[in-house]
């Protein structure tokens, strides 16, 4: 197992790097100049050129590239060439509202569609399960920044229980991380929900037609126990996955949900940064981003060996 | 104490009572009085005023560096860091003497060889400064309190171009910081305005936080702008950037901020109905909407053609487009200067008045020699003002039988292509959109879009030798009277040989909680003077 999760974590250096050289050439090839847009609305064509000139955009390819991967071998995202910020002091500010925005939605979807999907299959064709499956094609369909804005209106504004925006430390207070936190993981947790809760049910749907299942239920378990512990523990492998390939989702997610609720975590900053061509930290992001989806599958495959014993690494 | 604050006391006092670290933090009546929570137009992605010339720049600048003269909101230069000024006859030799006491944030005083670093960076990028460059002799400190500025000719607007509301300000850093080459960004943000970056709560995107500086000298009296006293009324101003301006209006509504710069037309109705709520017109100055035509390619390297644009275009189409039903906030504008002010003119502007007239302007244009070549639009979508503009374009061109090649993209594309001289198959372009503050359109001082230079022109490349001469006559105007004459001379000029077409004038609302007093309207938010109740 640990030669295995060595081989894993090194195989993520050659993905790194192709990754890093595909948003190189990406952006490269992209049209847009930062000067213009740091120039601004008045400033003459030359003007534009000095600035491109002193931010060395007007340098070769591969000379610019060869510079940015070898201070990444150092572990320097290099500056942002508006804030003048080092990328990874951007990256500090923005991580934590993120990382907290994802950790709720998941454990919230985690929590409400297992159980979903698990009765939903157990209720099968009652009205339980039709009303599971009306949530979850809703889920997938009504947009998250509409779910987000109508949260909002009723949560924040006719009630007045939440704070329409903005982001609060957890180090400032549970109470206080959570307020700002809840309505945009409920608006983002929709599609994930839906997802887990179809594929939950779907998988135990056909684990709860097995044999073994039927053995059970002759030897007397009771309906939780073959619902909770026979036949749960024999779908996880593809709810995991799943799981684990929602990530993607949260992440392409969590950039419209911070913008509806003013959270200043990294899908604003990735947003900002493509429309003002801000390289260094799009580059810095998305490798970022990479690397954390590298490890999450990493982590889904490691999982798998809990759920099922056959499984060997 | 509203819902939220006894939802909080409850949960505070109910399960999770007697576990500390989980107890909200109380913001105190007082503290949340003496901070003002405002909401800016753009996110304050870099802070140097003379590197970036955004508007948010510009607007939070304002309140960290200061300016040796400001102008009121009758558009006069006033003194503001100078306490007195003289200059030789002939306008070549300016004299200026600092007021006493003037303190930079550090708390070192500011002499005179920091304000000839200052104003030496900021000649380098800004189009009056160099004006006065291109003609100066020597720029010396004389003393402490005393710096003189020697001219090849004469200059009669210097005090204007020292004290306008045009980006980039004249602002005042300290000489170590002013020596930066004006291409490279500043790391170090001490002015001597009446507030102080706080460098360590600024997260670009999302954060910036502004504390008042109690070592700085106000002037006596009344003022407006960036003229006479600032005072600071509250003790902290903190940006909150809110790319949604739904999220924004919701946040203005529930009381989580106090200000917001920019509310767009469609949410304005939503606001009025809250009664807690103030909406008035942010900038008397409004915007100049505008139609940039190439002018080194055809069709619109033909004068006809431009002109056939102007025969054709329905300023209002474009206003209605921009903002909607509301008639206060838009008129057409027969002229390239901003309504309301004293050199507005529509001089030579009769060709955007009355009905359009489609057939003659297709007749003109089929003189010019077009023949159904495609036209290339860049239409930045990310930017309302312009996706607006290029829709309506779009159409008026389909409508005057021209071939559209309809370049939907974003501004930072656009930035770019645009100063592409290629032809439009190869790389190049025909029309974008833009707008203009008009604040900048006052008059020519800073108000490139409506140069004549050829090659050295702003986008789009206009050559327009009598606007030229026109401006000449502007820039060396000794009264009011003959700027008058100048500025209808330029208009008529520039509408003759179309530099560019503008579609129409318009205005944008501010809107702010009823318990903040003491905004003004003007070409940016002014913070002093504003109070919290």
């Amino acid at each position: 197992m640990l030669s295995y999760i060595v081989r894993r974590v090194l195989a993520t250096i050659p993905v790194m790097a192709v990754v890093a050289l595909f948003v190189f050439s990406l952006l490269y090839i992209a049209p847009g100049d930062p000067a213009a847009v740091i120039a601004g609305d008045q400033a003459t064509p030359e003007d534009v050129e000095r600035i491109r000139a002193s931010l060395g955009l007007d340098r070769p390819f591969l000379i610019r590239f060869g510079e940015w991967a070898f201070r990444i071998l150092q572990g320097d995202m290099g500056n942002s060439i508006f804030t003048n910020l080092p990328v990874t002091t951007m990256i500090a500010q923005r991580i934590e509202p993120t990382l907290s925005l994802m950790a709720l939605t998941l454990l919230l979807a985690i929590f409400i569609a297992v159980p979903m999907g698990v009765v939903a299959a157990w209720k099968q064709g009652t009205i339980i399960d039709r009303a599971v499956m009306v949530f979850a094609v809703l889920g997938f369909s009504v947009p998250v920044f509409v779910v987000g804005y109508l949260l909002a209106y009723v949560f924040a504004l006719e009630l007045d229980w939440l704070p329409v925006q903005g982001y609060t430390s957890f180090s400032e207070g549970l109470w206080p991380w959570l307020e700002n936190l809840i309505l945009p993981a409920i608006a983002l947790g929709g599609v994930y929900i839906a997802l887990i809760a179809r594929i939950t049910r779907a998988t135990m749907l056909e684990v709860l037609s097995q044999d073994y299942i039927r053995t059970a239920r002759a030897k007397g378990v009771g309906q939780r126990g073959i619902l909770f512990l026979h036949a749960l523990k024999n779908a996880a492998v593809p709810i995991v996955t799943v799981i684990g390939i929602g990530i993607a989702l949260l992440i392409g997610g969590a950039v419209v949900t911070e913008s509806v609720f003013a959270i200043p975590g990294l899908g604003r900053l990735t947003v900002d940064a493509i429309l003002r061509r801000d390289y260094p930290v799009i580059q810095g992001v998305v490798l970022l981003f990479s690397f954390i989806y590298v490890l999450v599958n990493l982590a889904i495959d490691l999982a798998y060996t809990l759920f099922d014993p056959r499984i060997r690494y | 104490m509203n819902r939220r604050d006894l939802l909080k006391a409850t949960l505070a006092a109910g399960a999770l009572a007697g576990t500390h670290g989980l107890s909200a933090p109380a913001l105190a009546q007082g503290a949340a009085a003496r901070t003002l929570r405002f909401v800016p137009q753009a996110n304050l992605a870099n802070f140097d005023p003379i590197w970036g010339t955004q508007y948010v720049v510009r607007n939070a600048s304002a309140m960290v560096w200061d300016t040796l003269y400001g102008v009121d909101d009758q558009l006069v230069p006033q003194r503001q860091m100078v306490e007195a000024e003289e200059h030789s006859p002939d306008f070549k030799v300016w004299t200026f003497r600092l007021r006493p006491g003037l303190k930079f944030h550090d708390g070192e005083p500011v002499l005179a060889k920091d304000v000839v670093a200052s104003l030496a960076r900021w000649s380098v990028r800004d189009p009056m400064g160099q004006m006065i460059r291109a003609i100066q002799q020597e720029l010396v400190a004389v003393d402490d309190r005393t710096l003189r500025w020697t001219l090849r000719e004469g200059f009669p607007k210097m005090l204007w171009a020292l004290g306008k509301t045009n980006t980039p300000i004249a602002f005042i850093m300290p000489e170590r910081i002013a020596k930066t080459d004006p291409f490279q960004q500043i790391g170090e943000y001490i002015g001597s305005g009446p507030m102080r970056f706080v460098r360590d709560e600024w997260v670009p995107g999302a954060k910036a936080v502004f504390q008042r500086f109690d070592g700085y000298v106000s002037r006596e009296g009344t003022g407006s702008w960036l003229a006479g006293p600032k005072r600071i009324m509250v003790d902290r101003v903190e940006w909150t950037v809110m790319p949604d301006p739904a999220t924004a209006s919701a946040a203005l509504q529930n009381g989580e901020v106090d200000w917001w710069e920019n509310p767009i037309s469609d949410l304005v109705p939503v606001l009025r109905r809250n009664r807690n709520i103030m909406v008035d017109i942010a900038d008397p100055l409004g915007n100049i909407g505008s139609f940039r035509m190439n002018h080194l390619h055809p069709p619109f390297n033909n004068v006809k053609a431009r002109r056939a644009i102007l025969m054709a275009m329905s300023q209002e189409d474009y206003m209605r487009a921009l903002v909607g039903d509301d008639d206060k906030l838009w008129k057409p504008l027969p002229g390239f200067f901003t309504p309301g002010t004293p050199l507005y003119t529509e001089e030579g502007g009769d060709i955007l008045k009355g009905p359009r007239d489609l057939d003659a302007a297709k007749k003109l244009l089929a003189e010019s020699g077009y023949a159904g070549e495609p036209v290339t639009c860049l239409v930045a979508q990310d930017q309302p003002i312009t996706k607006a503009q290029g829709d309506v374009t779009a159409d008026l061109l389909k409508r005057l039988d021209m071939n559209v090649d309809f370049v939907a993209t974003d501004w930072g594309t656009v930035g770019q292509r645009r100063a592409m001289k290629n032809p439009p198959g190869q790389g190049g372009w025909q029309v974008f959109h833009t707008w203009h503050a008009g604040a900048d359109c006052v008059n020519p001082a800073s108000y490139n879009a409506v140069r004549g230079t050829g090659d050295n022109a702003w986008f789009g490349w206009p050559k327009s030798e009598a606007t030229e001469a026109a401006i000449a006559r502007w820039f060396a105007a000794p009264d009011l009277e003959a700027e008058k004459l100048a500025i209808a001379q330029v208009n008529r000029a520039a509408m003759e040989d179309v530099v560019y077409a503008p579609t129409g004038f318009f205005l944008t609302y501010q809107g702010w909680r009823r318990n903040v007093s003491g905004i003004q309207k003007g070409p940016l938010p002014f913070f002093w003077g504003v109070s919290k109740g």
